[in-house]
């Protein structure tokens, strides 16, 4: 409905507590620019994230998702990243597998200090999704 | 006399027949699908089947589809007070039965029709009619076909069938290789037939002769069958015995048996949200009715988490009870039709007709040794 | 075979040391054998052992010691079981899950040959089940089928094979009591993931429009869900209404969470026995994506489900150098 120039994707970015969500937050602090299309979940921690959160939220119409946590060996739940990585590595295979293009679901690791990688990585993650155009597969038709 | 009102027509002209009218009527027929024989809108491009032996799903899914949106809603943005009570109005109830042609299905079996006339009964009792059960209903034409050949499986003439049965067929017909012969039955078939004589000629008595041949051979062929003389009776008393145990420990509780039954009609009615929803002031939903089964897990769970059907066993004999004993009971008719599709399609081979033989056989160990 | 079975059984009810057996009986249509509940010497009879008995019996162990059942005074029962290679992972899976304690099993493990598929048999008489097939028989190696109008085809079992039995890497079971017939193992290792190759040889596009053509003949009937082992969970998500994660309408996108779902629960846990793709009355190619995560779980690490009752389930441990090359840098 809206024209392709003006269409801004929504991405859902899944941010853990205690070092994406602080990382988020230097870079507002910092006043760091980045484009604005993210909504922000905070988690306890990125092994929080359910697969599922990830296929309903391109089922509700959401254009991307990225989820986002601690470097490994820095969880603050000592092994909860270490167990997703080895989660969303088998969701992120299975899901180019079916058909969805790869970009629209991200994973990264951001930590509470790097306010400056965390905008970029939004900057990488919003124009990747904003190339594939707004999603058709998987979404609810009403 | 009655063979005066049957009708020929080739085979091949059926197509175009259909064709012809498909104006006025939205036509179902058998199609052949990568998953089996399904029903759909007719396609010139795709043949009837002719020697199809029975649609995979049943077609109650025509008037009873698999998920039917009863009415949508829409949260409009007045509010309205009443004695203290504040609500948002609703908008009328969208979708209320637009006006669509009339249907005709085609070439059903005559095992099928007869589970129309049963679910006729439940769908439009005295107690309650369902309106969009109904409001289908009433304006279709069922033109049943015949079964020259009998599977294996099927055992309608244990349950009041045949293979020539009519009830719930407007006309039925009969398959005499290159030629169709038609019999109209109800007045609308009947009428039907007339409206569109252009395309029949009369049948003769060679054409008869033929299709009493083939009928008869065609009832010979049905050779498994059950006794199933006073089973409500025999299940009034059966309901306690040990031999349950025994009949539903194959069972997986997977819902084929069920979704596939001609005659199974339990729904659940549930509400859906737009997944824009959650903006108060913009809420659309919709009402949804859509299959339940006596085997999944949410079938008569109670709000606290009790279930008094909580395995396998006592699900099985729900569903048995139900079809041979609550309906005889609420509805004076068995609700199984014969067609052998649970038989076919049971990943583990339960077999209805080795569990009525069973249960018709269960001798009770009492004074009274009532068969 | 089958005089060893039953030996073996008659000897196990003789000793007492089961309170049921579950095995194969015979159908009653051709090409079925049925799963059969034994409870005494008398009906040791029923048992069959051929060709046809192609249900996992391991989905029906877990109902044996559900949770609320494993009251202090109430005795868990013995289950002597027959297990194909198949259904032998599923039963090492479970035992690893805590589903079902390792003592109370006796495995009689029976190496199989592979079971022919239905579909497949009836497609090669006559598509679209026209002309049914009355009778079948076979004999070393072939299959004698009968059709109802007195035709007799002869045809290799070879060739009737279902494709999971054709890609079997372990024919008897690893884990056992005792074990009937020699364990023999088929090295086909190219051959086992040459179609999830081809299969993701082909553009994005194409793979998308497979699934959602293959997605969209399910009618939600559970049928997987319910013939398949591992989905033993008392609440299913797909039954869930807090939070409700798939809707009830026909939409193809609830359908789509619906298989998603279900195959994802089942990384690092599919024994690739085939039981859904057998349950399933639609004939979805369901394998083609149940494969692809056992795939993934042995490239990415090194793990093969339902060989080992010692090695951790792959989600439930990590290594140091997993792979990351999914994770985006800046």
């Amino acid at each position: 409905m809206e024209n392709k120039n003006n269409w801004e994707p929504k991405i859902v970015a899944f941010l853990c507590n205690w070092c994406s969500y602080a990382g988020a937050d230097l870079a507002g602090v910092s006043r760091t620019q980045y484009p604005s299309n993210i909504r922000v979940i905070r988690v306890p921690c990125s092994g929080r994230v359910n697969p599922f959160y990830i296929i309903k939220a391109l089922q509700n119409g959401i254009d991307g998702v990225l989820v986002s946590g601690c470097h490994p060996g820095d969880c603050h739940y000592i092994s909860g990243n270490l167990i997703a990585r080895r989660k969303f590595a088998l969701l992120k295979s299975f899901l180019e597998y079916i058909g969805i293009e790869p970009g629209r679901v991200q994973f990264s690791w951001v930590s509470a200090a790097e306010g400056g990688r965390f905008a970029q990585i939004i900057e990488k993650v919003t124009g990747e999704v904003k190339k594939l155009g707004p999603i058709k597969k998987m979404v609810k038709e009403f | 006399m009655e063979s005066s009102k049957l009708k020929i027509i080739k085979k091949r002209d059926v197509l175009k027949f259909l064709d012809s009218i498909k104006k006025e009527y939205d036509i179902f027929v058998p199609m052949e699908k990568n998953s089996g024989i399904r029903f759909s809108r007719f396609n010139l491009e795709k043949d009837i089947p002719w020697n199809y032996r029975n649609a995979k799903i049943s077609p109650k899914e025509i008037f009873f589809p698999k998920t039917e949106t009863l009415f949508s809603f829409e949260a409009g943005t007045s509010i309205i007070s009443d004695g203290g009570k504040t609500f948002t109005s609703v908008n009328e109830p969208k979708d209320s039965f637009p006006e669509t042609k009339d249907y005709l299905i085609f070439g059903i079996r005559p095992c099928d029709a007869q589970a129309y006339s049963l679910l006729d009964k439940l769908f439009g009792g005295d107690d309650f009619q369902d309106p969009y059960y109904l409001e289908k209903r009433k304006k279709t034409t069922i033109i049943s076909l015949a079964c020259n050949k009998p599977q294996s499986t099927c055992f309608c003439t244990s349950l009041k069938g045949r293979p020539d049965n009519e009830e719930g067929a407007d006309i039925i017909l009969f398959d005499l290789d290159e030629d169709i012969l038609a019999k109209p039955i109800t007045k609308k078939g009947e009428k039907f037939i007339e409206n569109l004589n252009s395309w029949f000629k009369e049948a003769k008595e060679a054409d008869i002769e033929k299709k009493n041949k083939l009928m008869d051979l065609s009832l010979k062929k049905i050779r498994s069958g059950v006794d199933l003389q006073h089973i409500k009776e025999k299940l009034d008393k059966t309901f306690d015995i040990s031999l349950w145990n025994e009949i539903h420990q194959k069972c997986l509780g997977c819902g084929i048996c069920t979704y596939l039954c001609p005659t199974c009609y339990c729904f659940n009615i549930t509400d859906e949200m737009d997944h824009e929803a959650g903006v108060l002031a913009t809420s659309r939903g919709k009402r949804i009715r859509c299959w339940d089964s006596c085997m999944f897990p949410l079938f008569t769970l109670h709000a606290s988490g009790h279930n008094p059907r909580p395995t396998y066993k006592e699900r099985m004999r729900q569903r048995i009870m139900h079809k041979f004993n609550y309906c005889p009971e609420n509805f004076e008719e068995i609700f199984c039709i014969g067609c052998g599709r649970c038989i076919r399609n049971c990943p583990v081979n339960i077999d209805l007709r080795e569990t009525l033989v069973l249960l018709m056989s269960f001798q009770s160990l009492g004074k009274n040794k009532k068969n | 075979m089958i005089e060893k079975i039953k030996e073996i059984v008659k000897k196990l009810f003789k000793e007492n040391k089961i309170d049921i057996f579950i095995g194969y009986g015979e159908g009653t249509l051709p090409l079925r054998a049925t799963p059969c509940f034994i409870t005494g010497q008398d009906d040791i009879k029923k048992l069959v052992w051929n060709s046809y008995c192609l249900n996992n019996l391991a989905v029906y162990l877990s109902g044996f010691f559900l949770p609320q059942l494993k009251k202090k005074d109430v005795k868990l029962p013995r289950i002597g079981i027959l297990a194909k290679g198949c259904d032998g992972r599923s039963i090492v899976g479970l035992i690893k899950e805590h589903q079902i304690p390792r003592e109370n099993l006796y495995i009689i493990g029976i190496n199989c040959e592979g079971m022919i598929d239905i579909e497949k048999t009836q497609n090669a008489v006559c598509k679209m089940q026209e002309i049914e097939i009355v009778s079948a028989e076979e004999k070393s190696g072939k299959v004698l089928l009968e059709d109802e109008d007195n035709k007799k085809t002869e045809l290799k079992k070879e060739e009737l094979l279902a494709d999971v039995c054709k890609d079997c890497q372990y024919t008897a079971p690893l884990i056992y009591d005792v074990l009937i017939g020699e364990e023999k193992r088929k090295t086909k290792e190219k051959e086992r993931a040459a179609f999830i190759k081809e299969f993701e040889k082909k553009p994005l596009e194409e793979r998308w429009k497979y699934f959602q053509e293959q997605v969209s003949k399910c009618i939600r009937c559970y049928a997987c869900r319910q013939a398949c082992p591992n989905c033993y969970c008392k609440e299913c998500f797909a039954d869930q209404t807090k939070p409700k994660w798939i809707g009830a309408t026909d939409d193809i996108s609830d359908i789509m969470f619906f298989q998603i779902g279900r195959i994802l629960h089942q990384a690092g846990r599919c024994v690739d026995c085939g039981a859904c793709v057998r349950a399933c009355p639609m004939g979805i190619d369901l394998r083609i994506f149940t494969y692809k995560l056992i795939e993934d779980v042995k490239e990415f690490f090194g793990y093969e489900v339902g060989i080992s009752l010692e090695e951790t389930p792959p989600l439930a441990t990590f290594k140091q150098d997993d792979k990351q090359e999914f994770i985006t840098e800046p």
